[in-house]
């Protein structure tokens, strides 16, 4: 292995998931100690760790490649890591990389720059003969021309930005009176956060499923899939659930697709690990929709249902090793449903609800993965993701996996922020996600209630209320406090009080 | 403000849209269902914190907010607003809500920490229910903040490029 030390140029969750498997290859790793979270728990994980308080720039240390470069010559790190977010499908940042003599553990700059300009992925997939919805040739140059070829297409359409992903610069337009503000939007969306204002038109297809297949590609050109994730359980494009197969799939049309996005990734030469994404209409008509240069947040669904180590594949790739496996090695068993527990209150719209984390207790077991970078005492911080947990859930098919998420979704018990946990609790009780009929339209159009409680939970919490209310007003010895002049308390200090009754 | 407690034989817990739970004054420590009694018991310890044990299970609790005889509390990760009344406040309140005429005003307030990017609409602006009326940046996402109601704005009190905390007041609205 020419590789003995990777810098992990990323934080959470997805920098502890990288640690784990190179500590199990007996790679050292490099993590960056920043101000903003000191005492993350990845920081706590790194093998060498790299002393970053002092820089108090407002842009984060993971988005400065010249300084990542610096940091890993200075620490002897012979790899980057770039994790998912932050400078992870940089093309720019990868060519550094090699520049400087650092091995970049992900694709070539030259294929994370054609996937991540989506008006030449668009053309490159043309080229292949891969199916894609209407669009407009490249990019629009202003409301008029954005009118004029939604006209030629047909509304609904879809704004998306040409730098994009991850839900920002895109917006839905209906009607032709809406186009100059969402395209203003979008834009300006676009250029905040993509530095690209650039933005072009596809036709929107109606709820349609969202399929994605992960491809793996070595540098001597064997490409493979291992199968798809559907992630149609999303609101405002950003995932919060996902599952490994998809229901909605036979082998026929697995195979069909899996070639296809194979077929896309052989078009830029890939190699690393990757993920093909299509849009799947009623009919089971497929449409192209792009390609993710990196590890996804999603990744363990397939982890579970194939049995490989992404990250692993990832770092032997990168380390100029043939793919262990051809296609015909790759078998799915079983199915995983991924939850995304966020620090969001479900209540307000799913609102980011940061905070520190004061009490935390996850399941574990058999059927049961946790992904975390968060522990007692962690900060779930505005400046980043909302992410508290990955809740990895399996069974020998869907409605077994279902029945084990239902259960280990009771056994998380997180205190101090509002989380996403009671929309899980409502999913796994919601019987178009129990047929597997949903669609990405499903948060905004299906669902009138987004949490679950059971029946006595609302009696129960007024009978606590009730007792609060006698405790301050009717016994005598009501303990002081003075609820007339403060009139915010921190919500998690209940424990105290409950003491002193 | 301590009650006279003798007269006193029950309290009402009533919720945002209204339900009415009552409990018997002293307060058991047991809900009932059909003819049975459950034990209801409020723990807390160094694991898990403040939880309240209810037949073989846990969950966990929290008060959000507490103010005179107003609660947020948050019961298995869901919040729960409950304003608690005695029969004589329950009595005063019915009174006084008969006598209460329309023209409510609506406070539209920001869901969410942000910056503020847009606004869209101006004092004396009539708006209908699900217009955007500002566009809120939080965690790099621009959001429309729309109108609950139908009616006429009074007040804009936000400002374009500048920053709220969540629950300012955005813009007040005159429902109609």
């Amino acid at each position: 292995m020419k590789i003995k030390r990777i810098l992990i140029a990323n934080r959470g969750e997805i920098a502890v998931r990288v640690m784990r498997t190179a500590r199990k290859m007996k790679i050292e790793t490099v993590g960056i100690r920043t101000a903003v979270e000191p005492n993350a728990m990845y920081v706590s994980l790194a093998d060498v760790v790299y002393d970053n308080t002092e820089d108090t720039s407002e842009i984060p240390v993971y988005l400065n490649v010249e300084k990542l470069i610096r940091i890993a010559v200075e620490t002897k790190a012979d790899a980057i890591h770039p994790g998912y977010g932050f400078l992870a499908e940089n093309a720019y940042f990868a060519q550094k990389c090699i520049d400087s003599k650092i091995i970049y553990i992900g694709p070539s700059p030259d294929a994370i720059y054609k996937m991540g300009n989506k008006t030449i992925a668009r053309r490159i997939a043309l080229a292949a003969k891969i199916p894609m919805a209407m669009g407009s040739e490249g990019n629009i140059g202003n409301e008029e021309e954005a009118v004029a070829i939604a006209e030629k297409i047909g509304y609904p359409v879809i704004i998306k930005a040409a730098s994009g992903g991850g839900g920002r610069g895109m917006r839905i337009v209906r009607k032709p009176g809406e186009m100059e503000k969402m395209f203003i939007i979008a834009s300006k969306e676009a250029e905040k956060a993509f530095n690209d204002p650039s933005v072009f038109i596809e036709k929107y297809i109606e709820n349609p499923k969202h399929i994605e297949f992960q491809i793996l590609g070595d540098t001597k050109g064997n490409i493979i899939h291992l199968g798809e994730r559907e992630c149609s359980i999303q609101r405002k494009h950003q995932k919060l659930l996902e599952e490994a197969p998809s229901s909605a799939l036979d082998n026929r049309l697995r195979d069909t697709m899996g070639k296809l996005a194979v077929q896309i990734a052989k078009a830029v030469n890939y190699y690393s690990a990757g993920t093909v994404e299509f849009l799947l209409d009623s009919e089971k008509n497929f449409y192209f929709m792009e390609m993710n240069t990196r590890i996804q947040v999603e990744h363990p669904v397939t982890e579970v249902v194939t049995g490989l180590d992404l990250i692993e594949e990832q770092i032997r790739i990168a380390n100029g090793e043939t793919l262990k496996y051809k296609q015909d090695d790759i078998k799915l068993k079983g199915w995983a449903i991924e939850c995304r527990i966020n620090a969001e209150d479900v209540q307000a719209g799913f609102a980011p609800d940061p905070g520190k984390i004061e009490k935390l207790s996850l399941p574990a077991g058999p059927n049961v993965r946790v992904d975390t970078g968060i522990q007692v005492g962690s900060s779930v911080i505005a400046n980043y993701d909302s992410m508290i947990a990955k809740l990895i859930v399996s069974g020998k098919n869907r409605k077994e996996a279902i029945k084990n998420c239902k259960i280990a979704l009771d056994k998380v018990w997180i205190k101090g922020t509002k989380t996403t946990l009671p929309f899980f609790r409502m999913l796994v009780r919601n019987p178009k996600f129990l047929d597997g009929s949903f669609t990405t339209a499903f948060i905004e159009k299906d669902l009138e209630k987004f949490y679950f409680n059971s029946e006595y939970e609302e009696t129960l919490a007024a009978w606590l209320a009730t007792k609060l209310f006698i405790e301050e007003n009717l016994m005598d010895d009501s303990i002081n406090v003075d609820f007339e002049n403060s009139k915010e308390m921190n919500p998690w200090l209940l424990n105290k009080r409950i003491n002193q009754f | 403000m301590a009650l006279p407690r003798l007269k006193i034989k029950r309290l009402y817990a009533l919720s945002a849209e209204n339900k009415r739970f009552c409990f018997p004054q002293p307060l058991k420590h047991s809900i009932r269902i059909g003819n049975r009694e459950y034990e209801v018991k409020l723990k807390a310890d160094e694991k898990f914190g403040t939880y309240i044990l209810w037949k073989n299970r846990k969950y966990p609790v929290e008060i959000i907010r507490s103010r005179q005889n107003k609660y947020e509390i948050l019961f298995n990760d869901i919040s729960y607003n409950f304003t608690v009344e005695t029969p004589f406040s329950m009595q005063r309140m019915k009174v006084l809500s008969s006598g209460r005429g329309k023209n409510e005003q609506e406070f539209l307030k920001a869901p969410m920490p942000g910056k503020i990017i847009d606004v869209l609409v101006r004092e004396g602006s009539t708006v209908v229910r699900g217009e955007p009326l500002v566009i809120l940046e939080a965690m790099k996402m621009q959001n429309e903040i729309q109108s609950p109601v139908n009616g006429k704005v009074v007040k804009v009190a936000a400002k374009a490029n500048t920053n709220v905390m969540k629950d300012d007041i955005l813009v007040e609205i005159k429902v109609e």
